[in-house]
């Protein structure tokens, strides 16, 4: 994880780095989820899930990258959308169909704010050790691998808007 | 077969979205959400239904086997079950796990058992009432089960084999593209779990969703009939065995053929595709 992690952006709205391994905001979410007993774990999670959908693109905003589609690791169609801002945070928006696992909602909700304006970089750099810290180890099962997939897709989105822009520092 | 039933050989295993709406206070009865999903139970659920986790609370946590009869004591006894309550399953996913929990009740000799036709989605669909509120229920006092049901039940692996060799009716009842061996779980979920594709020599493929409606709800005895004697070969007097991926969706297809169908000497393979496909030794077939 790059150290840059660390500093406020310039609008001072951002402190995105704590022990150089998570951002700030998702590690707080981490140690959330890790102070909760099993019971409040899952009512927190639930509490996420039921925030997914604030997660989705509002009316006038712009992407950079939009990255909508249904593959066979999810159980319904899962929409990315990526604007990096003028001082290269990125800012995730996210879609999700109907059919999408509650714990992949929940997912959706915790990675969206846990990575609000972290760069693109630091989004791909980020190891997924924490995906269980926040779910808990009785939660994950064979059919919830799933709840690694949002990361992935999130990631998948923040190498391609880098791979451009290297494509295009090239030209 | 020639004669196709008319009616359901036991249509008092299955309840109604409505019936049940009205009888949610009823003693004597315990609604018992059992899903693939594991939190959504606590997103809503029918008033008044207890959960039961089909990996957490039915499953051993060290061998690959279900709960020993003592723990399956305590689990009811938790949940305010005796073997006098009858206990309407019902869940996601057309009713797989209602049909799995439901099925494992029957393998500790719990025989008061009903599905809920339609399951959860047609709950929801029908904007019946739904909750957050889990109920807490006086503990009751289950008697540890004598036995557990295994050799009427549920099939092992050799025992899938000596069915394949007899040429008796054998089951596949997961999606045509794990049948010929193309994929390895079910479409649209990760491929995961298995060395090999295919399925057991000489298995028929009639996946478990043929005996469903849109709606999730059964398709009437009928057409059950036609699907399963018909075209697959199913007999009352010879045994038959079913398996999918890992029991579930067969759980589904054991519950038609053993309560909407009537036939008595119908086993699930558990073990499923996870064990054989992986199994030293098994042979598979591929292709339809």
């Amino acid at each position: 994880m790059s150290k840059d992690c660390g500093k406020l952006d310039e609008s001072g709205a951002a402190e995105i780095r704590s022990d150089g391994m998570y951002p700030v905001k998702l590690n707080k979410i981490i140690n959330l989820f890790e102070s909760l007993p099993e019971d409040e774990r899952r009512e927190t999670l639930v509490s996420y899930a039921d925030n997914a959908k604030k997660q989705e693109p509002r009316e006038g905003e712009n992407f950079n990258l939009v990255d909508v589609r249904k593959d066979e690791e999810c159980m319904d169609t899962v929409g990315v959308y990526l604007h990096v801002d003028e001082n290269g945070k990125a800012h995730i928006r996210m879609t999700l169909g109907p059919e999408v696992q509650t714990l992949t909602r929940a997912m959706t909700a915790v990675l969206c704010k846990g990575l609000e304006s972290c760069t693109p970089q630091e989004i791909l750099d980020l190891p997924s050790d924490f995906v269980t810290r926040i779910v808990g180890a009785e939660l994950v099962r064979i059919r919830s691998q799933t709840i690694y997939y949002v990361l992935t897709r999130i990631k998948s989105i923040c190498k391609v808007y880098l791979d451009r822009q290297r494509m295009a520092q090239v030209a | 077969m020639s004669t196709h039933p008319t009616q359901y050989a036991h249509p008092e295993a299955l309840v109604e979205t409505d019936w049940l709406e009205k009888h949610l206070n009823d003693e004597g009865i315990r609604i018992v959400e059992s899903n693939e999903d594991v939190l959504l139970y606590d997103t809503w659920h029918i008033p008044g239904a207890v959960h039961i986790d089909w990996r957490a609370d039915l499953q051993d946590p060290v061998i690959r086997d279900y709960i020993t009869p003592e723990k399956f004591a305590e689990l009811c006894s938790k949940n305010g079950i005796t073997p006098e309550t009858t206990c309407i399953f019902y869940g996601d996913k057309a009713n797989w796990w209602a049909c799995y929990a439901l099925w494992a009740f029957r393998l500790f000799g719990h025989e008061k058992v009903k599905i809920l036709n339609g399951g959860r989605d047609k709950w929801k669909a029908e904007q019946r009432p739904m909750t957050r509120d889990v109920p807490k229920y006086p503990k009751a006092n289950y008697p540890m089960p004598k036995k557990r049901f295994d050799k009427e039940i549920r099939a092992f692996a050799d025992e899938a084999l000596a069915q394949s060799k007899a040429d008796k009716p054998l089951i596949d009842v997961r999606s045509p593209g794990e049948y010929k061996g193309e994929i390895t779980h079910m479409p649209e979920y990760p491929q995961e779990g298995v060395l090999r594709g295919g399925h057991i020599p000489k298995a028929k493929s009639m996946p478990w969703k043929t005996a469903t409606k849109d709606d999730a709800t059964f398709k009437p005895a009928s057409e059950l009939a036609k699907i399963y004697f018909d075209q697959c070969g199913v007999k009352p007097d010879t045994d038959t065995v079913v398996y999918c991926r890992i029991g579930e969706r067969s759980s589904h297809t054991w519950f038609v053929l053993t309560y909407l169908l009537g036939l008595d000497n119908v086993r699930n393979y558990d073990g499923s595709w996870t064990e054989w496909g992986n199994k030293v030794g098994a042979p598979i077939e591929k292709g339809a």
